[in-house]
Order: structure tokens, then C-alpha cells, then sequence
């Protein structure tokens, strides 16, 4: 295990890292958009004249979409601006520029939307306060549905010896970079050039070219630093109201979102309900019934991956014999439902652990021994029939009970101590290209897209580099272009950039070190090395230096480049089981088991973690500073996700607490001592058995809490986050 | 970008003229200025004219005796971190270490807080406790008015449009806490806060309850069932449920009507209790 | 009636307000018109501390201070936190202690350490420090790091 020091340290605390809402250009004018002022209505016009009325202003709208992009067509279920019908609150109705940012606000209220309000669905339980079942065949309000099951669950409960049934309600919670939305975008010769702020440069590359209907090729995005992601930076958001503002204009054009505007346009994690049912008879669980109804916001029909991706936590990581999974991804005039870290997992993993917790108590067994006994192992078959491959979660566990059985002993009054599990796959995208070019002073890995900040990029991939050739961690480096030079890759989201992307690194160092072995002639294993100040190749006793191998034209271009490429591979669900929608399987499993003890105020419901043990089943772990910071930053985001986030909407579909002030998120003085333990040996998809860390670590945590908060006083809350006030509910004092 | 008429008077007379020549409600007047921006941000409503109290002699704080004499345009940061303040007045500390942050509370001041008289302030329910009173000065001189007489409602105070808070003076140290509940400890806004003092002089206790629009008020009811400087635990519980039972008290976004009242009674007998065992006298 | 502006400093230059509108903030009037683009903008609405700034040597919240109140003041931003040895050994803490991911949070951090540092002595305990750094949020790191440098800081600052 090795941590290598990060060469953008120094930028970022110097202040000389830009960011996107950094970006700059001569001659730019600043762009704002024009929001929906109902949350659901019908357009009748849109007057841009208002705002064309002030000194310096473009407009554009639908009217001039024509003109902008001609012979396009655009997608025709997301068009830039809507036409006929508005459908979320602040869904962009058109976008101006100006030459300052403060007349940009001004033209954009200027502009008169002319709407005619229509019934607004705000709560996913207006629309199905009970369990929808059949009578939403073809209901506008689902934008999708799946099911599927194994044997007669509804036999199975008949005869149980215990069966609990539970309704679980979460919140929407954001991603809150601090870091909002940026793009600088130019239209040139015939390419939609943006920079942007963005966890993938090929992905908002593809969007636009989408959105816009132009041709890929003909669209550049290039990176700059991000100040966090999180699942909020992957689509486009921004770039094509930037970009047709710049072809209006003939002007570079800035748009920046205000942190309001940061929330109201955020594309995030939404409400849920979840009906849990779970039959047990002799210590065993027989039968479960699952039901979630995910709130989607404006999903499209057919584009929600959430249902049929989420569902799966609520079913792993356990055995289960018997079951009937179902859900519905309900719409509701809110912004679409869009990746948040781990999306959804860490709610559905608070959903499961507590009602198993509660299913176990209910039998009269120990909770721990209970759900230890029904952990899936490497060999079992998930319930949708894909073979469990190499798997750590029952040693995470195991150490988990032992430290969660420390710390109760020692526990003070009002203190409990919860365990809670939570697994994960290493993402894939659609794969990763990597591309490597060797020179006399070192390797350098050419990149699309971004070190974000976890160090999945500068230190994983980078570290991949390093292992792969034999060369020095400190003489590899990593370097960006934008995307008409750099190799493709999906981008930084889904635990997936040390592990997929690492992977192509792999791939390509052992392309180049084949290349360099025919250079070298002979035969063994090819490695890089240093000497002299320089690179060296070596095979057994033969040293040559790269300068010698490269041949005049590879000098001049800077090197020898190598590509490699990789998809991960999933493995395959039992489609019999499947009777409706799109179940994913994992390419990878990885586990974690969180302790939490907190400290629980009995009179006010406030409740305190205390003190806080991961334990993460990586596979290897690549860089350990890396590993262990992406595991404390995940394990507070989540303590968030547990106690104080919340985005609270009204009835007509407003956003109540777009800002910092109402929107909480963990300050530096809720942070308890954090205990980090990896579990190496059992391989995953990633170079070198590596497994994702991105996302692992939020998921168990608002379990764990919630177990926490059980254990100490008794009271079971089975709603998300655990205010002060649902935990005062649940002790009834109120 | 449309510009401010912003002025910074060097002296007081020159200050409570430059307020008198803006039309009603068009003037505003900067201290710290935290809140002020908000109202600068917004198209329709945002004050044209804006008077600057910085160059104004007003950032004192003085101990005269008993009395704490703090100038209106102190930061309060600047009173939090007085050798003074936490020994004598250990609730007003409190609530100070409440306000936001350190960058807030480097410029926000007691007088800003008082001029703005939101609900949820941290400061005037302990204010009120201490029964602190604010010194106004205007064209037709100076009055003194105790904080329950100057804040009136939500957002709504005594001071008329030509005056400006001076000072706040606070007469004696008491013994006091400053309790609150909130989403998150540090960087927020109280959903309830209590504030509970007793008062060596005339041996009497100060409950006030903020966080409740439209105002942080005292609660005589409760006040009443304190009979000694030492209460009892029972004492200090029946104190809390009168409170909790005889304020108004609604339901919002951040907390509803019954936990809200759950609160009052819950932080009202801690703070007694917490102050019952405390020496009462030579501060 | 507005008064005619006069200057302040940054970083030891003098900058003149007289093209400086009225309702600027200070935030901008750094980022834009003198191109110090470390002092970052989160929120602008005074809950994230990315846009901490030194004035007079006391940390302050630049999207809510209006540039002409600062007049005369003495402006330090992470720009110039390295100019002095405490701003040096903050910057050497955050770097060893690896206490920055994305960095967007950083220079608020660092700056607002600095002005703690100042304000309460290096001798400040740990508890102390971390209690008067709730205004500056971090989503990536959790905290944990920070506060290793905060550690770090106090047993070797000058």
C-alpha cells in the first residue's frame, strides 16, 4: 500500500486552480436562463422583447431554435425549450446573455413567460396514497415499472411463523457541491467548443450533440478543475443553453449558476416510499415482499435506470428464497430524478437494515446473528440469479460486530452502538479508453476527463500506471485535453475511474511494454525503470533508454503512445424471474459494514454520532491516502443523508429551502473519530482485484445511525433523515 | 449595474441627516450588514439609499461598574472574545457563539441584530433576560427604550426612520444560559432557544423563549412559579410546562407546533436547573 | 451624494474604488476586476466560508461586504496568504495532511485558519480552533484531514 503526494496541491493552495466558475474570455458575455414560474403549465407564449430592450442583450428561445440549428432535429422528448408544456418549476423557457452578470438576471426576469397553471403533483403519495397494483396499467403518472419474483410469496406468508410489514418513507437530498454549476462556451468554425465543470467531457459532449442535434464530432468539451461532483456534474446541465447563447451572440458566453438556482435546477435523489414484508419461521427468512415507489420528478418514460437499479439494495445484500420485488418510478413536477453518490442506496440500505433489525426483534432473535446468518457469500446466487463472485461482506461484518460489541461495553448512559451492511458494484459506463505516451522523462497518462478531487484520477489511475510498468509513482503524470484529443472515457461517476479506466491503463502498459520488447529484442518480462535522470526499459540483464528506442517522428510528437481500452463486464440476471422493466446485474461485489454509536438526547430527540468504524471490502486498496480520505468524505456525507438533509417541496411543487442556510449539511464540529479498516482478498473487477471506492462509503451510514439510535433508546424511526423531531416522534414524547 | 447610493457619514448629526432625505422606506441603514445584503440583492423593495455607520464612534464596549455598555456597531465577535463577557454574562456568550459563524459575527453586530429584530434571533431572547435596554439617537435627541419596548413584532421595532441605535446597555451580570435546538450545532438557526437568568438585584428570574415569530418574548407565567434563587427540580419542570402551555406557538417548515412545545418545556426546566446550583451573587 | 471613493489594499497593492459601483461586492470586485480568482464564490449568501478573506487581518465573508466598506482596509487573500510564514506553514499543513480533494473549499479554509491563528494565538487548542471553523464547509473530505492539519499547524507553526 503506497500514497503518492498530489501534484494539484499546490494550485488549489496557491488559488491558482481553475475551476468553472473561474472561466474567462475576452469579449464574454454572461448567460442566465429564464425559469417556468409554475411548477406545471400550459406555455402560451414567451416575449423575449422585454429583454432584448436592454443595451447588450441576446435571447433565445424555441422560435429561435430553427434559425440557431438549422436542418436539426434535436431529441424530441427533451427539447432545449419547451413548446407546448412546462412541467417543472425553473425548467428553462428560454436563456439570455448580456455583458455583465447582474443585467443577465435582469433581461432573464425581464422576459415575459405567458403560462396557464394546471394541476401540479408534488407527492408521489397524491398520486398512489396506496400500493398503485394494477390499476396503473398505462398511467401517465409512471415513468416506469418492473417486478419480479420467485415463487408464491403470498403462500409463503400464509404459513410463516412471523411476518412484519412496514412502510419506510426518505427524503430528496442533494449533492451540495460547494462548487456550482460553470461553463464557458464558444462557437467557432463550426465547432460547439465549451469548457465546463464536469465529471464527463464525453458525456456532455454526447448530450449536446443530442440536445442540439449536431454532430458529434463537431462539439469539444474540455474539463476544468471541479469543485465536487458527486453524480451532480455528469450530464449536461448548462452547456447547451451556453453554446446557442454563443452562436446567437457570435460571443463567448459564461453561464454560472447562483446557489439557488444550484437547487432548483439540481437533478438529484427524490422521496420515496418503500412497503417491506418479510416472513420468518425458525430463524429464517422464507419469504419477502418489496414495493418501492421512487419519485422520478419529470423522467422520462423509458430513460429511468433508478427503479430497476435501486431495487436491488433493497433485496441484497441477503438470501432469499422466496420473493416478489416491485416498483414504480412515479412522476411528479419536480426536476428528473438524477444520480446522487451511490444513487439511492444509501436510503434503500437504511430501509432494509432497519426493517430487518426490526423484522429480527419482532421474532425474538438476535438481530446481528440474524442478519449474519443471511449474508450473501461468494458461490450463492443473488435473487435474481447472478452467482455472488468474490465477496468481503460477512468478514466487514464480522469485525464490524466485534467493534460494535467493544463499544457497547464501554457505552454511557443514552449511547447505543447500530451495525449496518451496505454493497455495491464497481460501475462500468461504456468503458474506458486509456491512452499512455512514454518519454526519456516519463510516462504521461493523456486524459479526457478531470481529476475531481477523490484522487481516483491522479493517484488511482496514475498509481495504475506506475504499478503496470515498473516506473516510479513520481515519474508518471497525468495530463488533460479536451475531447477531440483525448481517448474516450465515460467519466468519473460510479466508482468506476481507478477500476474501469485503470483497467485500460492496464491494458495500454502492457500494449507499450509489448512494443518496447520488440524494440529490445530478446525475451522476459519488459519493465521501465530510472537511471541517470532518465527512463530506461529493461528485460532481463538488457538496459536501453527510451531516448534510444523512440525513432525521430515519436520524439518529435513526445513520446511513444500506447492505447489500451476496457469494458467492464457484468455478469447475468435470470431474466425468468424478471415479468416487467430492467433488473442490472453487477459487474463486481463489493461489501461494507459501518459501526455508529451515538448518543441520543432522550427529552429533545437530537441525536449525536459519537464515534464511527468503516470497514470496506476494496479488493486492493491502489493508494491509501486516496482509499482512506474517500472513506471519511463518504462516511460524513452520509452522516447528512442521516440526520439533517432534506429538500422540502410544497404542494405546487416549490423548492421551501433552496440555500445553504436551510438545506443542511455537516459542519466541521459534528464529525466524530472515524475508525477506517480495508479488507483486501477479495478480488474485484478493478486492476489488481481493486473494487470502486467512490460510493461505497455512504451507503450503511444513515443505517447504522438509525440502528445507533434503537439501540440506545428503543426508538425505531422509519423515516429519513432522523430529525430531532421523527426521533422525538418515535420516542413519543410528543 | 444599477448603483447604490451609499454614504458614510463621519459623524452621528451627519448620519441622522443622511437619513432623513430618502423617501420612507427607500433608506437603509448598514452596520455589519449580513442581513442588509439580501435586501440590496432584490429587484423591487431593495433600499435606494444605504447609510454606512462605519466611520461612526460606536464600536466601544465598556464595563462601568456593573454595567455593560456595548456600541451599536461593535462586531460581535469582538464582544464574544472580551476577557470579560463569558465570566460575567455567560448566557450572552452563549448566544453569541450561536450566531453563525466566526466570518459572520466579524462583522455583524448586537445593534444590526437588534435594528432587524428577526424571530429567530439569537440575541434578543437573552437581551430580553437581562433586561437590557437600547439607547436611540435621533434629531429630536436621545431616549432609552428596554428591548421588549423596542422589538415589537416580526421584523418590526420602535426605532423611528430618522433614529439609530447607539447602544445597548445591560445593567448587571446574572448568572444566565443561552439553550437551543436546532437541525445542526454550529452554522444555523434556532428552531427554539431559551434564555434564563436570575437577577442578584432584585432576586427575580428571567425566562424569555425566541425562535417562536412573531418575536422572542418573556414568560411571566413561568417566571412566577420561581420562587427562590435555588429551585428545585420540580420547581424548574412546572416552570417549563407553564411556558410550554401559555405561549403561541405555530407550525413551519422547520418545526411543528407540538415539538416546538415539547422544546419550551424541555429547555426551559434545563436552563433552571442548570442555573440552580450556581452561586448567585459576586460576579 | 455619494461620497467620492478612495482605496484600499490587496496583497500589499494599493486599489483604487473610484470605478467601483456602489453595490459590489467585494467577492466580485477581487475575482473580476483584479483577477484574484482564489477567493472562490459558493454560495454567496454567507453559509459556505469559500469566499473568507482577510481584511485588516480578521476573516470575513467577501460576498457579504460591499467593496466600499472595506475602504482603507487592508486586504489579504490566498493569493497573498503566502507572503508570511503562518499563511506558509497553514498551506505546508493542508498539503501534508492531504486535508484538500477538489480544493474548492480550500483557500476559504486556509485564509480563515490563518485569521483564527492570529486571532487566538498559535497556543489556541485544537478543540478551540475546530469549534471557530463550523462557518467553512467541505463536502469531499469529511473533515477528517482538516482537522489533521489543524493539528499539524499548531505544533509546528512559527
Amino acid at each position: 500500500m503506497t500514497s503518492s503526494p498530489r501534484p494539484d496541491a499546490r494550485p488549489k493552495l496557491e488559488g491558482t486552480a481553475v475551476y468553472g466558475v473561474d472561466l474567462e474570455a475576452p469579449g464574454m458575455l454572461w448567460g442566465a436562463l429564464v425559469p417556468s414560474p409554475v411548477a406545471h403549465g400550459r406555455l402560451r407564449s414567451v416575449d423575449l422583447a422585454p429583454a432584448r430592450a436592454l443595451e447588450g442583450v441576446v435571447a433565445v428561445g424555441a422560435a429561435e431554435l430553427a434559425h440557431l440549428l438549422p436542418g436539426s432535429t434535436g431529441d424530441p422528448d427533451r427539447p432545449v425549450f419547451p413548446t407546448s408544456t412546462l412541467v417543472y418549476r425553473s425548467q428553462p423557457v428560454a436563456a439570455v446573455a448580456a455583458p455583465t452578470r447582474e443585467l443577465a438576471r435582469q433581461a432573464a426576469h425581464a422576459v415575459r413567460v405567458d403560462v396557464e397553471p394546471l394541476p401540479v403533483v408534488s407527492d408521489l403519495e397524491e398520486v398512489f396514497p396506496e400500493w398503485p397494483g394494477s390499476s396503473s396499467e398505462g398511467s401517465p403518472h409512471v415513468a416506469a415499472h418492473v417486478r419480479a419474483r420467485e415463487g408464491d410469496v403470498e403462500a409463503v406468508f400464509r404459513t410463516a411463523g412471523t411476518v412484519v410489514r412496514e412502510i419506510y418513507r426518505t427524503s430528496s437530498v442533494h449533492q451540495v457541491a460547494v462548487e456550482p454549476h460553470a461553463c464557458l462556451a464558444e462557437v467557432t468554425e463550426g465547432r460547439w467548443r465549451v469548457r465546463t465543470s464536469t465529471q464527463t467531457p464525453f458525456g456532455v459532449r454526447d448530450d449536446v450533440a443530442t440536445l442540439l442535434g449536431v454532430p458529434e464530432e463537431s462539439v469539444v468539451v474540455e474539463g476544468t478543475w471541479v469543485g465536487g461532483g458527486f453524480g451532480g456534474k455528469g450530464a449536461a446541465l448548462l452547456e447547451p443553453y451556453a453554446l446557442l447563447l454563443a452562436k446567437a451572440s457570435g460571443r463567448p458566453v459564461k453561464l454560472s449558476l447562483g446557489y439557488r438556482e444550484e437547487f432548483l435546477l439540481g437533478r438529484t435523489t427524490l422521496p420515496s416510499v418503500v412497503r417491506m414484508e418479510t416472513a420468518v419461521t425458525g430463524g429464517r427468512i422464507v419469504g419477502r415482499r418489496v414495493r418501492l415507489l421512487l419519485d422520478v420528478g419529470t423522467s422520462l418514460p423509458g430513460r429511468d435506470f433508478a427503479t430497476g437499479f435501486s431495487i436491488g439494495f433493497l433485496l441484497g445484500p441477503y438470501r432469499t428464497p422466496v420473493f416478489e420485488v416491485e416498483g414504480y418510478a412515479v412522476r411528479t413536477n419536480k426536476p428528473p430524478f438524477g444520480p446522487h453518490r451511490a444513487p439511492f442506496a444509501p436510503q434503500c440500505a437504511f430501509v432494509l437494515e432497519s426493517h430487518l433489525d426490526h423484522v429480527a426483534r419482532e421474532a425474538g432473535l438476535d438481530p446481528l446473528a440474524f442478519r449474519a446468518a443471511h449474508l450473501w457469500k461468494e458461490g450463492d446466487t443473488t435473487p435474481l440469479g447472478q452467482r455472488v463472485g468474490p465477496f468481503g461482506l460477512s468478514s466487514a461484518f464480522e469485525k464490524a460486530r466485534a467493534t460494535a460489541a467493544r463499544w457497547r461495553a464501554e457505552a454511557g448512559p443514552d449511547t447505543g452502538v447500530g451495525v449496518a451492511v451496505g454493497f455495491w458494484s464497481t460501475g462500468t459506463g461504456a468503458g474506458g479508453e486509456a491512452r499512455l505516451r512514454l518519454s526519456p522523462t516519463g510516462l504521461a497518462v493523456v486524459q479526457g476527463e478531470r481529476e475531481i478531487g477523490s484522487g481516483s484520477v491522479l493517484a488511482g489511475v496514475a498509481s495504475v500506471a506506475a504499478r503496470a510498468t515498473g516506473l516510479p509513482r513520481e515519474w508518471v503524470e497525468v495530463t488533460y485535453e479536451d475531447t477531440s484529443r483525448a481517448p474516450f472515457d465515460s467519466g468519473v461517476f460510479g466508482s468506476r475511474t481507478t477500476g474501469v479506466l485503470g483497467r485500460a491503463v492496464e491494458e495500454a502498459a502492457r500494449s507499450l511494454l509489448e512494443e518496447l520488447g520488440h524494440r529490445l529484442g530478446g525475451s522476459g518480462p519488459v519493465r521501465l525503470a530510472v537511471e541517470s535522470g532518465e527512463v530506461v526499459v529493461e528485460r532481463g540483464s538488457v538496459r536501453r533508454s527510451v531516448r534510444e528506442l523512440l525513432s525521430d517522428a515519436e520524439r518529435t510528437a513526445g513520446g511513444l503512445v500506447a492505447n489500451g481500452r476496457h469494458y467492464g463486464k457484468s455478469g447475468t440476471i435470470d431474466e425468468r424471474k424478471v415479468e416487467a422493466g430492467t433488473f442490472y446485474p453487477y459487474t463486481d461485489f463489493t461489501g461494507a459494514a459501518h459501526v455508529a454509536e451515538v448518543r441520543v438526547d432522550r427529552a429533545t430527540g437530537t441525536v449525536r454520532v459519537t464515534r464511527f468504524g468503516a470497514f470496506h471490502d476494496v479488493g486492493a486498496v491502489i493508494d491509501a491516502a486516496t482509499a482512506v480520505a474517500q472513506v471519511e468524505g463518504g462516511v460524513v456525507m452520509g452522516l447528512g443523508t442521516a440526520l439533517t438533509e432534506e429538500a422540502l417541496w410544497s404542494d405546487d411543487g416549490r423548492l421551501l429551502n433552496p440555500s445553504l442556510l436551510d438545506y443542511r449539511i455537516p459542519t466541521i464540529g459534528e464529525v466524530p473519530p472515524i475508525e477506517v479498516t480495508f479488507l483486501e482478498g477479495f478480488p474485484g473487477a478493478g486492476p489488481f482485484g481493486a473494487k470502486g471506492l467512490g460510493e461505497p462509503p455512504m451507503i450503511p451510514v444513515a443505517a447504522a445511525v438509525a440502528l445507533g439510535v434503537r439501540d440506545a433508546t428503543g426508538a425505531h424511526v422509519t423515516e429519513l433523515p432522523l430529525s430531532s423531531e421523527r426521533v422525538a416522534r418515535a420516542l413519543k414524547l410528543l | 449595474m444599477a448603483s447604490l447610493d451609499l454614504v458614510a457619514p463621519a459623524s452621528v448629526d451627519a448620519a441622522i441627516a443622511a437619513l432623513r432625505t430618502g423617501a420612507p422606506g427607500e433608506v437603509a441603514v448598514l452596520a455589519g450588514g449580513t442581513d442588509l445584503m439580501f435586501d440590496i440583492d432584490r429587484g423591487r423593495g431593495a433600499p435606494k439609499r444605504v447609510v454606512s455607520l462605519r466611520r461612526l464612534p460606536w464600536r466601544t464596549l465598556d464595563w462601568n461598574g456593573p454595567t455593560l455598555t456595548v456600541g451599536s456597531t461593535l462586531p460581535l465577535r469582538a464582544l464574544e472574545r472580551d476577557p470579560e463577557l463569558e465570566r460575567r454574562h455567560p448566557g450572552l456568550f452563549q448566544a453569541i457563539r450561536a450566531v453563525g459563524s466566526v466570518q459572520l459575527r466579524h462583522r455583524a453586530t448586537l445593534g444590526g441584530n437588534l435594528g432587524r429584530a428577526a424571530p429567530a434571533s439569537d440575541l434578543i431572547p437573552v437581551l430580553l433576560s437581562l433586561d437590557a435596554e437600547v439607547d436611540l439617537v435621533g434629531p429630536r435627541g436621545s431616549r432609552s427604550l428596554p428591548v421588549d419596548r423596542f422589538v415589537l413584532g416580526s421584523r418590526r421595532t420602535a426605532l423611528a426612520e430618522d433614529e439609530l441605535i447607539r447602544s445597548v446597555r445591560i445593567p448587571e451580570p446574572r448568572p444566565s444560559v443561552y439553550l437551543w435546538q436546532r437541525v445542526r450545532p454550529a452554522n444555523d438557526i434556532s428552531q427554539i432557544a431559551v434564555a434564563a437568568a436570575y437577577s442578584p438585584s432584585d432576586g427575580r428570574w428571567r425566562l424569555s423563549v425566541g425562535g417562536i415569530p412573531p418575536r422572542a418574548v418573556r414568560v411571566p407565567e413561568a417566571e412566577a412559579v420561581l420562587v427562590s434563587p435555588s429551585p428545585t427540580d420540580s420547581e424548574a419542570r412546572a416552570a417549563g410546562e407553564r411556558a410550554a402551555r401559555h405561549l403561541a406557538i405555530v407550525t413551519d417548515r422547520r418545526a411543528s407546533e407540538e415539538y416546538r412545545r415539547h422544546l419550551v418545556g424541555t429547555l426551559l426546566e434545563r436552563a433552571v436547573r442548570s442555573l440552580a446550583t450556581e452561586p448567585k451573587v459576586g460576579r | 451624494m455619494t461620497e467620492a471613493p478612495g482605496s484600499l489594499r490587496v496583497n500589499g497593492r494599493t486599489v483604487p474604488l473610484e470605478n467601483v459601483p456602489t453595490s459590489e461586492r467585494l467577492l466580485d470586485t477581487l475575482r473580476w476586476r483584479l483577477g484574484l480568482k482564489g477567493t472562490k464564490e459558493g454560495c454567496r449568501s454567507g453559509d459556505c466560508g469559500a469566499c473568507t478573506v482577510l481584511v485588516d487581518g480578521v476573516s470575513m465573508l467577501s460576498c457579504l461586504t460591499l467593496t466600499h466598506e472595506a475602504e482603507g482596509s487592508s486586504l489579504t487573500t490566498i493569493e497573498g496568504i503566502s507572503d508570511d510564514p503562518l499563511g506558509r506553514a497553514v498551506q505546508a499543513a493542508f498539503e501534508r495532511a492531504g486535508a484538500l480533494q477538489c480544493g474548492y473549499c480550500t483557500p476559504g479554509f486556509v485564509v480563515a485558519l490563518v485569521g483564527l491563528l492570529r486571532e487566538r494565538g498559535t497556543s489556541a487548542s485544537v478543540e478551540e480552533l475546530l469549534s471557530d471553523l463550523g462557518g467553512n464547509l467541505c463536502r469531499c473530505t469529511g473533515y477528517v484531514a482538516i482537522a489533521r492539519a489543524v493539528e499539524l499547524v499548531r505544533t509546528e507553526a512559527p
